[in-house]
């Protein structure tokens, strides 16, 4: 193997990390849907390393459902996101406390 | 199911309960019918009541007049009524406070048919409370009594009405949510799966150490009730903000209930917990009489000042029943008995100079005496009932009280006796500035009592002078179950 | 019960006597207040029937050896037993004759005196309790019962005083009253209740009798005859709660002469009496006693000597009075004291009924003012304060020397001249302002002014107070000669220790000599022609201010009220109970609350924190299986 399986696992790790911390830290609801996009990218990284390791084909093909899922999330996701701004006028996350 | 003879009790409650719901069913704007018939019921109770009281056979004593129907077996929940020497003082009282407090309330043109519903429904459930044995039961009818007074007090009252409401309702919770744990604890640990107080109430039920953690849960939570301090300000407040006959039947009655509850619950159920914490009853009782004079000195709101007077009354009462005696327990009684009527008769006095001048406020009124006497007599015989001058109903109630204290804690017993010189000092600077003085022009077009407004408080002022003459009417009564409860303790 | 009441002639005389007043105050406040002249005539009725019930009995039971006893059982509680009845023995019999006799004459004279007052019916029905109360207390078995009517005369007190309600210092004067006179009955409570703890009982004859000594160590006993001296303190006015009196003079005349110097005030004195063996059981109580009577007695005569108000200089004169009564029973003497209440109670109402014609002429009671507008010119109400007057200097031949006299003697008998030196100045005092008094109304400066319009009064009146005085003046003569056969009649009461009779022939001398010296020294300051009318005593100016503002007493009363009780206590526990205990529920409430809206941001609609916590949780969760 070119690259050795753990440095595979470390980016992905890290990759996961950004993400949450994209996810967490930022005051927009687009940066949430990056976030979770970041996350799902590196677990795509993770199970094609994993195929490599393994010789498994069946990684690679998870990762295209992947591909496919998010792709699907993320128009969902933004259309509403459209939606909500319509709505309260604000994609700040911290605006959408109704329910307080 | 057992009746001895015919069920005067459950009559009483019937009759409440049959007055609340003609109420209901009379339409709104029928005012005066709804005011007849709240008479006529509240005068039934008081016609029974009164029967009861002298019907009662004296030289028998005992529990009579007992009702028994088991309610739900498989608890142990029984409805149990029965008269003793203990609550059918308490149940004259409150027929009388009832009574006049409807014909208190005759000028009322505000919601008038709400507000007598929920005046019956707070006498059920003090009725009830008072003639009930089965902790249950009790407990029930003391929470029946509790709720109408929110509604009574934060609609139909006066000064921060809200705020009054809130905080009586709320201080009165807490102290039945110390009840409740304890009356439980009780049930659990008595194993005879059994909430009937006449089975629970046999020596050897409990074992001392469960009597004295009982008692001092119950002692408190009543005493909340019975404005012992520190727990009491709740009552002045309360006082202030309720309409006239509310404030009757709170400071008559209500703040009875709370000593009944000690007495009935507490020292019936845990007398080896009484006598552990009577010592800690007495200080905090001789402090309230104290107290309550001296507050009461400083205070320029003539419902205020009867608030306080309040306090410290009923902490004669709690003197009593801390000397763990006959003369104690006759005494404490007696003035609950004496304290319920003379308190009415201050608040229905103050009701109707507060419904033709509008204040309650010392320093806006004076020299009422010249404008209406017989209004002034009322408040000023009140007064005097206060003091504890003799030949009123209250002289006798202190007087054995003060007896028994002195002889079991002569400090504190001393110490209440002294707080007679500050509760006379604050009456009649009160009388004074309320009433005597030059006539005020104000209020000289505010005619007298008529013969039909004064009806209620001539009664109650009949009753303070009757039994301030012939007090043994009571006492014996009393002594029927005081004598054989005190002998039958370890 | 007291059964078979008709059939006893005594126990029938001492019902009718106490309890008709009752039923005559009953009466006229439910029925008559209305109809004034019928609530006088039930009033006066019922007293006068009381006062030939208490005639009856003082004569039926002249020779009384044993006292009787009627008692039924009132109140049973436990281990109280409260017994209502009368106790008729030599000391009660005598005070009732005293109290009803000088309650009929004023309530007589109050008829000319209150005439047209709007609350006429209110006054008499206030007599009749008065009446009722003092009446039952005299005649009071147990001490109990003295105690409960010793506040319903408090009672009938406070309510006469401020009668004239609209008046404000007479609601003042009847508040000072009841709240001192409270005072000193929680004492005499407190004394009550120590002795019923070691003695079972209240019965005044038990309490006399010899048991006490073994049931009740001698401390004991002390402690509770001082404790049951505040009570008579109280209600006698003596140092140091005198200043109630004097202010006491707000209400009308009649009430002043009824109960502020006859008999409410001597009720004190009478209770001394009453309670004589239980208290020369302890010598030291006695001679703290005779300090307080001492005190009392000079103190007071100082008030009355720079006084303008004819009332007041009466009522200090009454405080004196008392406290030479004091002086004598505490000295030893019970026949010294008793009868000088008797006599002082004849001479002291017709002093105050004449002071009454004065003012309701005159409508003034400045004794200069009196003078001036023709005081003098009323003959019957003069000649009969000229001979009270001379009665109460101790002048033979009327009552007051005699029964001076008695006390004087029993104060010689004491070990230390002390007390028969104070006594002694004490007569010369009383001679002096008396006749002050009666010189300023007799030769009045600028005479000239006097006033035809003194007589614009209700003439009508005038013959019904008129003879009240006649009747007081004759009694105030006679009673004197009648020192004997008093003194034979009080021999029999039960229990009295027998005093020693000393042979002092020189002290009637003595006493003569310094009243008239006394009248003397009235007669060179106020009475001469061309004498200034100013007394040596207010020509010294701080001791005129001393004497006048009655000692600062008063002043240290005003200040320790206002500082302490109001200031301190009662706005410490206010405050306390505001800012502490309320404060500490409002508090309570408020972080009930506040924890509430902490506990509320839970519920915040971020997403992002929820998502935060679902991740933490998930790696915990995967650290907890997988490793």
């Amino acid at each position: 193997m070119i690259v050795p399986f753990n440095h595979v696992l470390i980016l992905a790790g890290l990759l996961f990390l950004m993400g949450i911390f994209c996810v967490v830290a930022r005051r927009s609801l687009i940066m949430i849907l990056l976030g979770v996009e970041v996350m799902l990218n590196a677990a795509a990284i993770l199970l094609v390393g994993a195929s490599l390791r393994w010789q498994n084909l069946d990684g690679q093909a998870i990762v295209l459902f992947v591909f496919a899922i998010a792709a699907a999330e993320v128009s969902v996701g933004l259309a509403l996101i459209v939606w909500a701004y319509r709505r309260t006028g604000s994609i700040n996350p911290e605006n959408y406390n109704i329910l307080k | 199911m057992e009746f001895t003879g015919f069920p005067f009790l459950t009559a009483i409650l019937l009759a409440c309960v049959a007055g609340l719901f003609v109420i209901l069913v009379i339409p709104e704007q029928r005012q005066a019918q709804i005011k007849w018939v709240s008479a006529v019921f509240s005068g039934i109770t008081l016609i029974l009541s009164v029967y009861l009281f002298f019907a009662y056979d004296k030289s028998q004593g005992g529990l009579q007049f007992v009702e028994k129907i088991p309610w739900v077996e498989s608890i142990g929940i029984t409805y149990l009524n029965a008269a003793d020497g203990f609550n059918l003082p308490m149940l004259l009282l409150t027929g009388i406070v009832f009574f006049t407090g409807v014909l208190t309330m005759w000028e009322l043109d505000h919601r008038v048919k709400e507000f007598f519903a929920l005046y019956f429904l707070l006498v059920t459930g003090v009725f009830g409370l008072f003639m009930s044995m089965d902790l249950f039961f009790i407990f029930v009818w003391y929470d029946v009594s509790l709720f109408p007074m929110y509604l009574l007090i934060a609609i139909w009252g006066s000064t921060r009405k809200e705020y009054g409401a809130m905080k009586l309702t709320l201080y009165l919770l807490a102290g039945s949510a110390l009840i409740l744990p304890a009356i439980i604890y009780l049930y659990v640990q008595a194993g005879l799966n059994t909430f009937d107080l006449t089975l629970l109430m046999r020596p050897g039920t409990f074992s001392p150490f469960e009597q004295k953690f009982a008692f001092i849960f119950l002692f408190i939570g009543f005493g909340i009730l019975a404005a012992v301090w520190p727990f009491h300000t709740w009552s002045p407040v309360g006082h202030v903000a309720a309409p006239t006959p509310v404030s009757m039947v709170h400071a008559g009655v209500l703040m009875k209930i709370g000593a009944f509850g000690v007495l009935r619950v507490g020292i019936f159920l845990c007398p080896e917990g009484w006598q552990y914490w009577a010592p800690l009853m007495a200080v905090l009782a001789a402090i309230g009489i104290v107290y309550g004079a001296f507050v009461g000195l400083s205070q320029t709101d003539l419902k205020y000042c009867i608030g306080y007077s309040s306090v410290s009354h009923m902490g004669i009462v709690g003197l009593g029943l801390a000397t763990v005696s006959v003369d104690g327990l006759n005494g404490a009684v007696f003035q609950m008995f004496a304290h319920g009527i003379m308190t009415a008769l201050f608040f229905s006095a103050i009701g109707y100079i507060y419904d033709r001048t509008h204040t309650k406020k010392i320093d806006e009124l004076g020299g009422l005496s010249r404008i209406m006497p017989v209004a002034s007599t009322y408040f000023i015989v009140a007064a005097l009932a206060g003091i504890g001058v003799p030949c009123l109903a209250s002289f006798w109630g202190e007087l054995m009280v003060f007896i028994a204290a002195f002889k079991t804690y002569p400090l504190w017993g001393t110490l209440a006796v002294c707080a007679l010189v500050v509760s006379a000092l604050f009456m009649l600077r009160v009388v004074q500035r309320t009433f005597y003085g030059p006539k005020n022009e104000k209020y000289a077009h505010i005619p007298d009592v008529s013969f039909g407004q004064g009806l209620p408080r001539m009664i109650l002022l009949a009753v303070l002078v009757i039994f301030g003459l012939f007090p043994a009417l009571m006492f014996d009564m009393i002594e029927t179950a005081s004598i054989p409860f005190m002998n039958g303790l370890p | 019960m007291i059964t078979n009441w008709l059939s006893e002639p005594s126990l029938t005389a001492a019902i009718l006597a106490t309890l008709l007043p009752f039923a005559a105050f009953i009466l006229i406040m439910v029925f008559t207040r209305k109809y004034p002249r019928l609530s006088a005539g039930l009033s006066i009725a019922a007293v006068g029937i009381s006062l030939i019930s208490a005639l009856f009995l003082l004569v039926r039971h002249w020779h009384l050896q044993t006292p009787l006893e009627y008692t039924g059982r009132w109140l049973l509680s436990g281990d109280v037993a409260v017994p209502f009845g009368y106790l008729l023995d030599q000391t009660s019999l005598l005070m009732l004759s005293v109290v009803a006799t000088i309650s009929f004459l004023v309530q007589v004279y109050s008829l000319g005196y209150m005439a047209g007052d709007a609350g006429f019916s209110r006054y008499y029905a206030c007599m009749s309790l008065f009446a009722w109360a003092m009446m039952s207390m005299t005649l009071s078995p147990t001490m109990l019962q003295l105690y409960i009517f010793w506040e319903l005369v408090g009672l009938a007190s406070y309510l006469l005083i401020g009668f004239w309600y609209e008046k404000f210092s007479a609601t003042e004067a009847g508040k000072k009253a009841f709240v001192m006179t409270r005072f000193g009955d929680v004492a005499f409570f407190l004394g009550l209740l120590l002795v019923l703890v070691h003695l079972g009982n209240l019965n005044v004859l038990e309490m006399n009798g010899p048991q006490v000594a073994t049931r009740m160590s001698s401390t004991y006993i002390t402690i509770a005859a001082l404790l049951i001296f505040g009570g008579i303190i109280g209600k006698s006015a003596q140092f140091p709660l005198l200043t109630w009196l004097p202010d006491a003079m707000e209400g009308p005349t009649p009430v002043s002469a009824l109960l502020h110097s006859a008999t409410m005030v001597a009720a004190g004195v009478y209770l001394f009496g009453r309670l004589f063996p239980f208290f020369s059981q302890s010598a030291a109580a006695m001679a703290i006693f005779l300090m307080i009577g001492t005190v009392s007695m000079l103190l007071a005569s100082t008030m009355a000597m720079v006084s303008r108000d004819i009332k007041q200089v009466w009522a200090y004169s009454t405080i004196s009075q008392l406290g030479f009564m004091i002086m004598g029973l505490a000295a030893g003497s019970y026949f010294a004291g008793m009868f000088h209440l008797t006599t002082h109670a004849g001479f002291k109402a017709l002093l105050f009924l004449c002071a009454g014609v004065f003012i309701h002429s005159f409508e003034s009671n400045d004794m200069f003012d009196i003078g001036r507008q023709g005081g003098r010119r009323l003959k019957i109400p003069m000649a009969c304060t000229i001979i009270a007057a001379a009665a109460l200097a101790g002048l033979p031949p009327l009552s007051g020397f005699f029964s001076k006299e008695v006390i004087l003697g029993a104060l010689a008998e004491l070990n230390n001249p002390l007390w028969l030196a104070a006594g002694l100045l004490g007569a010369f005092l009383t001679a002096y302002y008396t006749f002050r008094l009666i010189f300023i109304i007799l030769f009045p400066r600028q005479s000239g002014a006097e006033s035809e319009s003194g007589h614009g009064h209700d003439h009508g009146g005038y013959w019904v107070m008129g003879w009240p005085l006649i009747v007081l003046a004759a009694i105030t003569v006679l009673l004197g000669f009648f020192q004997g056969a008093l003194e034979a009649f009080f021999s029999g009461q039960q229990g009295i220790p027998v005093a020693g009779a000393g042979h002092h022939g020189w002290l009637p001398f003595a006493a003569i000599g310094l009243a008239l010296g006394g009248v003397l020294l009235a007669w060179l300051e106020f009475g001469r022609q061309g004498a200034d009318q100013v007394g040596f005593v207010e020509k010294i100016a701080p001791l005129n201010h001393l004497f006048a503002q009655r000692w600062y007493i008063d002043r240290f009363y005003r200040r320790f009220m206002d500082v302490f009780i109001y200031g301190v206590v009662s706005n410490l526990f206010t405050r306390n109970d505001k800012k502490v205990i309320d404060g500490g529920l409002d508090g309570l409430s408020q972080a009930t609350v506040e924890t509430g809206r902490l506990v509320s941001l839970l519920h915040r609609g971020m997403v992002q924190y929820r998502l935060l916590t679902i991740f933490v949780v998930l790696v915990f969760l995967g650290l907890y299986f997988f490793i």
